[in-house]
């Protein structure tokens, strides 16, 4: 279905403040102290009280049943407008946009949106829970179609669309590690990224194979981490802290008959819902000065860049490993090193990076030259669900 | 053969749903079908209620050729359950079958490093114990 955004929300409303907790292993922190720290950092950088929150969009491991009402309990709020999304990956976009709707509905006037995980100490804290991780309960897995064919864990997933990709275009292997190694150049700038060692494309095609096509450096990081972000209007944001980044567009679309339908594991979700974000911004691919793109996989990378039409569809091989990617290139991607080499948090943390870049709150070593515009992706829930965000500077 | 020497079947098995056993109900007998539309005439997988294609509820378990190509493939070369140690590496693919739908089964019959994208390939039932056979395929 053709449908037009709202172009009337274009620089509307903004991100006045953005906050992340420690990242990596990080033990002594629960997922919802995670959650809570990030919390209070975001409200530290916008210059705002817990009271001055009004709603909040809060996710945490999906076996917390109402994670917002926890973050509401410990940070002291009552909201007017509080849930929990559940599109995976695609659900931290997801809760800004639902920020911007519910604003705009009259329902409150400044959002709190966030996302944390304890993923690394749920498999690292002790002995107990290497071994929990170990034995996979029959409730977390599908009963039929899957488990009985030996399908196990996400990198089978995500690697289907790889294959069939490098099948359609002819993409190598090589070409997925110029992103890994793109990022990991990215991550030693970061002094919070997990990863801390360079990285080259010999190292990578060395490092041991997980589920073919993937190897190792192709997977994303098991992480403990959280980020949050506050939306409001841009009038409210004048007088608070930070330069406010605008909220120039967003789209969102959900592949919901499956990623094996159609040819959804190579045009994904990620291009109607980036035509939709495109258009409410009145931008196109080259008018955006940097990408944070949900890289739960080096092959997700490539085809969300070409589903946003970054390059044609098929030719996201030969542009990665140009060196587009890096800090220095055409577009700068996952400045921070992405989940990659950074941490992984399911997408919050591409957020926060790409309101940071538009903050301006770095050195040359890390600041994208001139950035005026920012897109960010979020992908997840079963691999057919995406969201859209595109962040500018106020001129 | 003793009870220490046994083979014991370490895989999961399938948990059919009450939407599913007529699946694997046939797979046991060696035949692979899969329900078509009585409304609309086409095939769907995996099973539920109604058609997905026009939401009919009247349709009928139909046998398909057991024909099709592999739509795209991975390679399991890190053991992620005890019941394939030992069959490191081995290959999960998505089967697109001649009637149109696709379906999640292992190649067999091949090395893992000759399987391609549209290679050819046909059902084989493997007998994994007394009540279940999984349709698995093959080059055809």
């Amino acid at each position: 279905m053709n449908i037009e955004p709202n172009t009337a929300y274009r620089d509307k409303y903004a991100i006045v403040g953005v906050g992340n907790s420690p990242l990596g292993k990080v033990p002594h922190m629960s997922a919802i102290g995670l959650v809570e720290q990030a919390c209070v950092n975001a409200l530290d950088d916008a210059g705002l009280r817990a009271r001055d929150i009004d709603s909040l969009l809060v996710r945490g491991p999906d076996d917390i049943y109402t994670f917002h009402q926890l973050i509401g309990e410990r940070l002291g709020i009552n909201a007017n407008f509080s849930t929990t999304a559940t599109n995976g990956g695609a659900s931290q976009i997801l809760s800004v946009i639902l920020a911007v709707m519910a604003i705009e509905a009259g329902l409150c006037t400044t959002v709190l949106c966030g996302y944390g995980r304890d993923s690394w100490s749920r498999t690292h804290r002790s002995e107990e829970a290497r071994m929990r991780s170990a034995t996979r309960s029959e409730e977390m897995e599908s009963s039929e179609f899957g488990p009985e064919y030996g399908l196990f864990g996400a990198p089978a997933m995500h690697g289907f669309g790889a294959r069939r990709h490098m099948h359609l275009y002819g993409t190598t292997r090589d070409q997925f590690g110029a992103i890994a190694v793109a990022f990991r150049e990215h991550a030693l700038r970061n002094p919070e990224a997990m990863m801390k060692k360079p990285l080259t494309l010999e190292d990578y095609r060395e490092a041991r194979m997980i589920v073919e096509p993937f190897g190792l450096l192709d997977c994303s990081l098991r992480s403990d981490g959280a980020g949050a972000m506050i939306v409001t209007t841009r009038e409210r944001a004048k007088d608070l802290r930070r330069r406010p980044v605008l909220i120039k567009g967003f789209g969102t679309h959900n592949n919901l008959t499956g990623w094996f339908a159609d040819d959804n594991m190579v045009n994904t979700a990620a291009g109607p819902s980036s035509a939709r974000a495109y258009a409410m911004a009145g931008l196109g691919p080259d008018d955006i000065d940097c990408a944070q793109i949900y890289d739960c996989f080096t092959y997700m990378v490539m085809t969300q860049i070409e589903d946003y039409g970054f390059c044609r569809k098929g030719e996201g091989g030969p542009f990665v490993a140009s060196g587009a990617l890096k800090l220095d290139g055409r577009l700068p991607t996952n400045t921070s090193g992405g989940q990659l080499s950074e941490a992984h948090c399911e997408g919050v943390l591409q957020i926060v990076e790409g309101v940071r870049q538009l903050q301006g709150i770095y050195g040359n070593d890390r600041q994208v030259k001139d950035a005026k515009t920012c897109i960010v992706s979020g992908h997840g829930g079963n691999t057919v669900c995406h969201s859209t965000l595109i962040l500018g500077t106020a001129t | 053969m003793s009870a220490e020497t046994q083979d014991t079947y370490l895989k999961p098995l399938p948990r059919p749903s009450a939407e599913s056993q007529p699946f694997w109900d046939a797979a046991r007998d060696h035949r692979l079908v899969l329900q078509k539309c009585r409304a609309c005439g086409k095939f769907w997988f995996p099973p539920s209620q109604r058609c997905v294609h026009c939401l009919s509820g009247d349709h009928d378990w139909t046998e398909v050729t057991g024909t099709g190509r592999v739509f795209s493939f991975v390679t399991y070369q890190r053991l992620y359950h005890k019941g394939w140690e030992g069959e490191i590496p081995y290959v999960v693919a998505v089967i697109e079958l001649d009637e149109g739908p696709r379906l999640l089964s292992n190649i067999v019959g091949i090395p893992a490093d000759q399987v391609t994208c549209d290679l050819k390939v046909r059902v084989t039932f493997d007998d994994v114990s007394p009540g279940v056979s999984l349709p698995k395929f093959t080059p055809a």
